[in-house]
């Protein structure tokens, strides 16, 4: 064994480390036992190896880079194999807590999507059930409408056909205040809806104009009438539906009108209205 | 390398002449022996495991089983005196570790451990940490990382050069020369740490 031969294979460091075969180890050893050049590289290198994994095991204990050291050299030791499953471990997670995170990120966004189409669901019903029942009320509003207007189509078609059989009441104004007995004017309601003329005559000094108000015999005021003017026979004519008129006592109050004057009491006329005869 | 060739020309032939000259009764001859081999057989005794104080007794017996071999009757092959040496000393610090265990009848590892591989004392703790110390300064004087990681993974991991160079991307020349001027530089630093102060 030369030295060639020892400084190419690092003899000295691997037979210090125990990895030389029992016959490298044996040669060796005989060689250095003469060889004080070899005994000094043994003693530096015994003594550097001691340094080095003294140093390494001392800085282990602290805490920044000694940390890398530890990984080099665990990562050393390993296999090659071993180091690359490591790696592929480590790109594993890498890439695989990403896909995990982005994963349970889309899955909690379809949740959300769920539950909004859920809710949109809901209040699309709600909605719809809204706007059936405003469409049932239109409904029955128009067909409220529908009735009311027949019934005024009819009313007006029968006021426009001639009118026979219609009830007059020719009324004087009560003298001396409020009556306490009965009226004396009577009218019988026709058979059917119709007119019902009042005749009222109406005492000097008279007026450019007349307004009337009618009431019943609890005072709720059942007509009013305004611009009304005297005739030639100097009375006031009114025609009222008969179906204003229940059965029940009623009174006319007139009022004379000026312009420029306050209202002046022009006649109170009292009637009863009786059913059809 | 061929393990069966023989040893260095120049050592066989001293070997031989060593062994011819105390055959013949040259005190000298045996004082060169001593001179020659005593270093060698300390340091292999010790890395068979013998602490200082048994490295040298063992050493001594050694040497002196050696002389009386030579001087009665010599070598079969003169050339091999060094695996001679190296054979007894091996003998011996095994028939050492056997005396050992039959003198304890209750076998104690820890104490049997002990006596063959004592635990460092301060003196020699504190030497260490001079040694890791050093080893620092000479990792922090090297000029490249890929330098760092060839020392960290040869001396601490203890990885074979091959996958080192494959791994860094070094030649077998670039290897050896960054171990060979690592090591030199490392004694460099011991020697001056160890050389006292100049008086003041």
């Amino acid at each position: 064994m030369d030295h060639t031969y020892i400084e190419e294979h690092q003899v000295v460091d691997r037979y210090l480390m125990g990895r030389l075969s029992p016959e490298e180890a044996g040669g060796f050893e005989e060689h250095y036992l003469s060889c004080q050049e070899c005994l000094d590289r043994l003693e530096v290198t015994e003594s550097l190896e001691r340094g080095f994994k003294r140093a390494a095991g001392q800085d282990a204990a602290r805490l920044a880079a000694t940390r890398q050291l530890a990984v080099v050299v665990w990562l050393t030791r390993l296999s090659r194999s071993r180091q690359a499953a490591a790696l592929l471990v480590a790109l594993f997670v890498v890439l695989a807590v990403p896909g995990v995170l982005s994963y349970r990120e889309l899955a909690s966004t379809r949740a959300a999507l769920e539950r909004e189409r859920i809710a949109a669901s809901s209040r699309t019903t709600a909605e719809a059930e809204r706007l059936r029942a405003e469409l049932d009320a239109s409904h029955r509003d128009l067909a409220s409408e529908r009735e009311a207007h027949s019934r005024a189509a009819e009313q007006l078609a029968q006021a426009l056909r001639p009118q026979a059989n219609v009830p007059i009441l020719f009324l004087n104004a009560e003298r001396g205040g409020a009556s306490g007995g009965e009226p004396t004017f009577r009218l019988h309601l026709p058979a059917e809806a119709g007119w019902a003329v009042f005749a009222l005559a109406i005492d000097p000094p008279h007026h450019p104009g007349y307004r009337a108000v009618l009431r019943d015999a609890r005072g709720r005021e059942v007509w009013s009438g305004a611009d009304l003017r005297l005739n030639e026979q100097e009375s006031l004519s009114l025609s009222l539906p008969s179906t204003l008129l229940v059965p029940g006592d009623y009174t006319l109050a007139v009022e004379g009108l000026a312009p420029g004057r306050r209202p002046v009491p022009a006649g109170r006329f009292t009637f009863r209205v009786l059913p059809a005869a | 390398m061929n393990t069966d060739a023989a040893p260095e020309p120049g050592e066989a032939e001293i070997a031989a002449d060593l062994v011819r000259r105390i055959a013949a009764g040259d005190a000298a001859a045996e004082g060169e022996l001593v001179l020659r081999y005593s270093r060698g057989l300390l340091y292999l005794l010790r890395r068979l495991g013998a602490p200082p104080e048994l490295a040298q007794d063992l050493h001594q017996e050694t040497l002196r089983i050696g002389l009386e071999r030579l001087r009665r009757r010599g070598l079969d092959e003169p050339a091999g005196l060094a695996g001679f040496l190296r054979g007894t000393a091996r003998n011996l610090i095994i028939a050492e570790r056997r005396k050992n265990a039959r003198r304890r009848t209750d076998a104690d590892d820890e104490e049997l451990a002990q006596a063959v591989h004592p635990a460092p004392s301060q003196l020699s703790a504190v030497l260490q940490d001079e040694e890791a110390e050093t080893v620092r300064r000479l990792i922090g004087e090297l000029p490249t990382d890929r330098d760092r990681q060839l020392l960290l993974r040869f001396y601490v991991a203890e990885e074979e050069k091959e996958t080192i160079c494959s791994d860094l991307g070094l030649d077998s020349l670039h290897f050896n020369r960054v171990l060979f001027r690592a090591r030199q530089r490392f004694k460099e630093l011991l020697e001056r740490e160890s050389r006292p102060a100049p008086a003041s």
